[in-house]
């Protein structure tokens, strides 16, 4: 079985105002780093032990913010190596943000087999970084870009549009200086309000404007303009690509390849025989450390595919790296089906009618098309540029309808 | 009382399993002692809402021990979940408690509590013709208020005997002294010796006893009279059906009789009579004076009314008690379920809820909108809005209701004469010859610096100024006749905030007026929506349009094309806006793999959508169709 493998590194220099994935804004003492590594290995050997670390076809080492680690953030990549069996031409990504990037460590990082680096400038505007609470700038992003390019491993950025006081001229440079640094990879997202973030807080209390949708959509569409006349494709709604420099991990997740996450609130997706399998494993239902060990219920007969997330706290990852999810989700086949048909929809490629008709989502498809937000060209649907600014719609559209069969769609 | 009947309801108990929580304790009492008419009072405590005639009831029936203490739930005699929560008292209860008074005599009393709102003044009404007298409940701190008055008014028509006590005397800024004055100088009832209580602490609670049974008359009747007994109040028991609340008049009714309803016109037998203590207690007969419970067997509330009058069927009176006339609702509304598969449910709720309200009436309405659902009409608005309340929550309906209507007359160019409940049902403007609106009589009490802003909003409101007087060097009352569409337009809710809470409220139903009114259509994505269509004062109708259109445009979210918004009168357009087409709605990067969080997200989204009503083709929120409510001025 192929699988992806994810390591959540739940440290960050400074937390953004808009984020809400799993980090704390700690840079880790040494000998926390170090123990953070163990933990990685001890998690990696637990699934190498079940088998499922046979054939590797990517490694992504995401956060929070992985550097933080600092020349520690070589140990879990190294461990991971030695636990898992990689396959020759496997992508291993490492992120980074230009405060934490060190030349020394990322060379090192590539003499272990890492591949590739994400780094989030998001901007080359520093008032737009401010107001973003990033602690860097656009020269600190630039001295990092310079650094990471010259380990020669490839290089992808994450660019964020409509951020309140963005203006289309200042998006217009940090589009084109992005596309000359020289990176393969360019990641373009729309700023989201998510809840419970000082960004959220700040919008309701009125302190900024909330983003403007309409100047998001026409920012994103400037900004595909521009990298497809730089010779980018975009192969992914986020996603824009030099020719072989696509990200191969992210496009895992959108094809139905089953992933492995180690580290605080990872998520993972396996087959259900394979999640059956580690039930059983002793380290799930040991209590071993108090209170954080529980027993699962086996897997239900209609499920197909189960997707987990880890316990979110850090310190329990620490004492035991080991032990059974938070989380977990039972899809049956339909769901499957209906999900892989959802996020087939990312890539510009589409899906094919045989995935199509498998989630029972033609109809609804062929509904969407009316609205103008996929097309059907040869024997696959696919997004158009309008359904990309609303992807919502089609994702939304194309799970229920490929969970609710049989209902009518006219009727939902 | 019959020692039989005594345990044959301690019986029922033991059979049930349940605790008698409401049967007596202490020394066990014969009614007969006490059931001479010159040992009963019988009386009401009214107030303004919130000045704790609730709470005062419940220290009665702690202090005379009606209810064990362990047992006591705050506020007992409002025992509906949202009577309690909202802290107002609907329906109408009456509780007989037994009170030894300083001249070492027992007395029976029998406490009629009765609704705080003025929706439901005829039950007040009708409460009051069964007392001899009232405790008139004012708070220390906030004086005298409109319903004060208009309770006040009611009980002196009603001939009774007003015991003024000023309550809540323990709190910091209770000024006893100056709403004493209020009532003097207000209302022109002596105060000299009004009762000093606190509900909460208890104090002077047993005064107001004492009060009761040295001032309030016992009841006057004639005992050898034919049986006259008036009904104030009924509930519906699942297995005994209708239960009448009944004043003994003249005459005595007893098991095994055979009564008629003066009013319906209906015969029956007399299954059960008793007393409420405050759980029903069986006694052989109640007499001239008494106030109990009358269980018939019939199953049709509509056959039991309120304010009609009990008699027996041979040898009975022949004039039946003044003041019984139909309860008539005055407010409606559209109530359409959201997911049309509910519409069985939401008649049979209906129908659950009828047999305890007989007020409530409806109809079948469709509405191209919204599709099939009820009009329903109701007393007033906070009737519509425990009705609407309950059925959301006892039968877990999920309910979107149109903005409130009044009934209309219409006198078409035919020389017909239409009524009119729905926006929907009027007819084209060519063919109508004029249409009246129910008009009231408005009391608003407020302190003299927020006359300006009472008269400026009553202008606005199409009301006309009557006469205005100081109750007090701090209280002016002012009197209007308004109309009852502008009154539930957001009308108590302006009142409130331009005076900073401190005027009140209170009307009365004066009758039909005709004015210059208008139906106002609004069009969404170019179709008019009939659930959106409103009638209106010809003179407002631009600026409620404009308004209106831009109201919604705030409401109705961007749609995946654009949505013109309108409101026009015939073909006419008064007023545009648009919703524009929404461009973008993308999820943010999704990390690490899960997806199971962002999926939940989408469905999140999907479920907020089904909450919305798809209109045409246009997802319209529920704010939208109330919307019409809320127009600032």
């Amino acid at each position: 079985m192929t699988v992806s493998l994810y390591v959540h590194v739940p440290f960050c220099v400074v937390k953004c105002a808009y984020c809400d994935f799993h980090s704390t804004p700690i840079s880790p003492e040494p000998a926390l780093a170090d123990h953070f590594a163990w933990a990685v290995g001890e998690g990696a050997a637990h699934w190498a032990a079940l088998g499922v670390l046979d054939d590797v076809a990517s490694i992504y080492v995401g956060g929070g913010t992985p550097t933080t680690l600092g020349s520690a953030t070589v140990s879990p990549v190294d461990v991971l190596h030695r636990n898992a069996r990689l396959a020759p031409d496997a992508e291993v990504t490492v992120e980074t943000n230009p405060d934490t990037t060190d030349p020394a460590i990322a060379l090192q990082l590539v003499e272990v087999g890492v591949t590739r680096f994400s780094l989030g400038v998001q901007s080359f505007d520093d008032t737009v970084l401010r107001t973003l609470g990033r602690c860097h700038t656009a020269s600190s992003a630039e001295r990092a870009l310079e650094d990471l390019l010259g380990t020669g491993a490839a290089v992808s950025m994450d660019l964020i549009c409509g951020v309140p006081g963005q203006t289309r001229d200042s998006w217009r440079d940090t589009v084109r200086r992005a596309v000359s640094s020289g990176v393969g990879h360019i990641s373009v997202y729309p700023l989201t309000v998510e809840e419970g973030t000082p960004f959220a807080e700040s919008v309701s209390s009125e302190a900024i404007e909330p983003p403007d949708d309409d100047l998001a959509a026409e920012m994103m569409e400037s900004a595909g303009a521009e990298l497809v006349a730089s010779g980018f494709r975009r192969y992914e709604v986020a996603s824009y690509a030099r020719d072989g420099c696509e990200g191969r991990h992210n496009a895992g997740y959108w094809t139905g390849r089953p992933y492995i996450g180690i580290g605080p609130a990872a998520a993972s997706m396996l087959p259900a025989e394979v999640f059956g399998a580690a039930i059983e494993c002793e380290a799930w239902s040991d209590p071993g450390v108090a209170g954080i060990g529980r027993t699962l219920e086996g897997v239900p007969p209609e499920c197909r595919r189960v997707r987990m997330v880890n316990p979110a706290d850090t310190i329990t990852f620490l004492r035991k790296p080991v032990g059974p999810p938070e989380d977990v989700e039972y899809l049956t086949g339909v769901e499957a089906a209906a999900e892989d048909a959802m996020l087939g929809l990312r890539l510009t490629d589409g899906i094919t009618d045989g995935t199509a008709s498998d989630a029972g989502v033609a109809d609804v498809l062929t509904e969407l098309a009316s609205q103008g937000l996929v097309e059907h060209v040869g024997d696959r649907w696919r997004v158009t540029s309008r359904g990309w600014l609303l992807g919502n719609e089609v994702f939304e559209s194309v799970w229920y309808a490929g969970t609710h069969r049989g209902m009518g769609w006219h009727s939902l | 009382m019959e020692s039989r009947k005594e345990g044959g309801q301690e019986q029922r108990q033991r059979d049930t399993g349940s605790r008698p929580i409401h049967a007596h304790r202490g020394p066990c009492y014969t009614f007969a002692d006490m059931s001479q008419a010159t040992h009963i009072r019988n009386f009401s405590i009214i107030a303004h809402i919130d000045h704790g005639k609730s709470t005062l009831a419940d220290r009665v029936l702690e202090l005379t021990h009606t209810v064990a203490d362990r047992d006591m739930v705050e506020q007992v005699l409002d025992s509906m979940d949202i009577e309690r929560e909202r802290g107002i008292t609907i329906k109408a209860q009456a509780v007989r408690v037994l009170y030894t008074a300083e001249d070492g005599q027992t007395y029976q009393l029998n406490l009629i509590d009765t609704p705080g709102h003025v929706d439901f003044t005829y039950e007040v009404s009708r409460s009051l013709q069964a007392c001899e007298g009232v405790l008139l409940v004012v708070d220390a701190a906030q004086g005298v208020e409109a319903q004060t008055v208009a309770n006040a008014m009611m009980a002196m028509n009603a001939g009774l005997e007003i015991i003024p006590l000023i309550n809540k005397i323990d709190l910091p800024a209770a000024d006893p002294e100056r709403v004493r004055h209020e009532i003097e100088e207000g209302l022109a009832i002596p105060a000299d010796d009004a009762v000093l209580a606190s509900g909460k602490t208890g104090e002077g609670v047993s005064a107001a006893l004492e009060s009761v049974i040295r001032r309030v008359p016992p009841p006057e009747g004639d005992p050898d009279a034919p049986l006259k007994a008036l009904i104030f109040d009924s509930y519906f028991d699942t297995y005994r059906g209708v239960v009448a609340l009944v004043r003994i008049i003249d005459g005595t009714v007893a098991k095994g009789d055979k009564i008629r309803m003066m009013a319906t016109n209906v015969v029956t037998d007399v299954e059960e009579v008793g007393v409420r203590r405050p759980a029903n207690l069986p006694v052989d007969a109640l007499e001239f004076g008494e106030v109990g419970y009358l269980i018939t067997g019939l199953k049709d509330p509509a056959l039991v009314k309120v304010g009609d009058t009990v008699t027996l069927a041979r040898g009975g009176a022949i004039e039946p008690l003044p003041g019984y006339r139909e309860v008539k609702p005055m407010v409606f509304t559209g109530l359409f379920p959201i997911d049309g598969d509910q519409y069985p449910d939401l008649r049979d709720a209906l129908d659950r809820l009828k047999l305890n309200d007989p007020a409530l009436i409806y109809e079948p309405e469709s509405s191209h909108a919204l599709g099939f659902g009820f009009r329903v009409g109701f007393l007033g608005l906070l009737h519509m809005e425990v009705i609407k309340e309950r059925l959301e929550r006892e039968f877990d309906l999920d309910l979107l209701a149109t903005a409130p209507s009044v009934e209309y007359h219409v006198f078409t160019t035919a020389a017909e004469q239409i009524i009119v409940h729905s926006p929907q049902d009027m007819p084209e403007p060519g063919m109508i010859e004029r249409v009246e609106e129910p008009y009231l009589r408005a009391t608003v009490l407020v302190p003299p610096d927020y006359v300006g802003a009472v008269m400026e909003l009553s202008e606005n409101r199409r009301a006309t100024f009557k006469d205005m007087q100081y109750l007090s060097a701090t209280t002016v009352e002012m009197h209007y006749d308004i109309p009852l569409s502008e009154l539930i337009m957001d009308f108590f809710d302006q009142l409130k905030s331009r005076t900073r809470g401190y005027a009140s409220l209170d009307y009365e139903y004066i009758g039909y007026r005709a004015s210059k009114l208008v139906k106002l259509d609004i069009l969404l994505a170019g179709k008019a929506v009939d659930a959106l269509s409103f009638i209106v004062h010809r003179d407002k109708a631009y600026q409620r349009g404009r308004v209106l259109t831009e109201k919604l445009r705030g409401i109705i979210p961007r749609q995946m094309f654009e949505v013109p918004i309108q409101a026009a009168i015939g073909g006419k357009i008064l007023a545009r806006e648009t919703v524009r087409a929404k461009r973008k709605d993308v999820l943010a990067k999704c990390y690490g793999g899960d997806i199971t969080r962002k999926r939940k997200l989408l469905e999140k989204q999907k479920k907020g959508k089904k909450r919305m009503k798809n209109v045409g083709n246009v997802e319209v929120p529920q704010d939208a169709f109330m919307a019409i409510l809320k127009v600032d001025e």
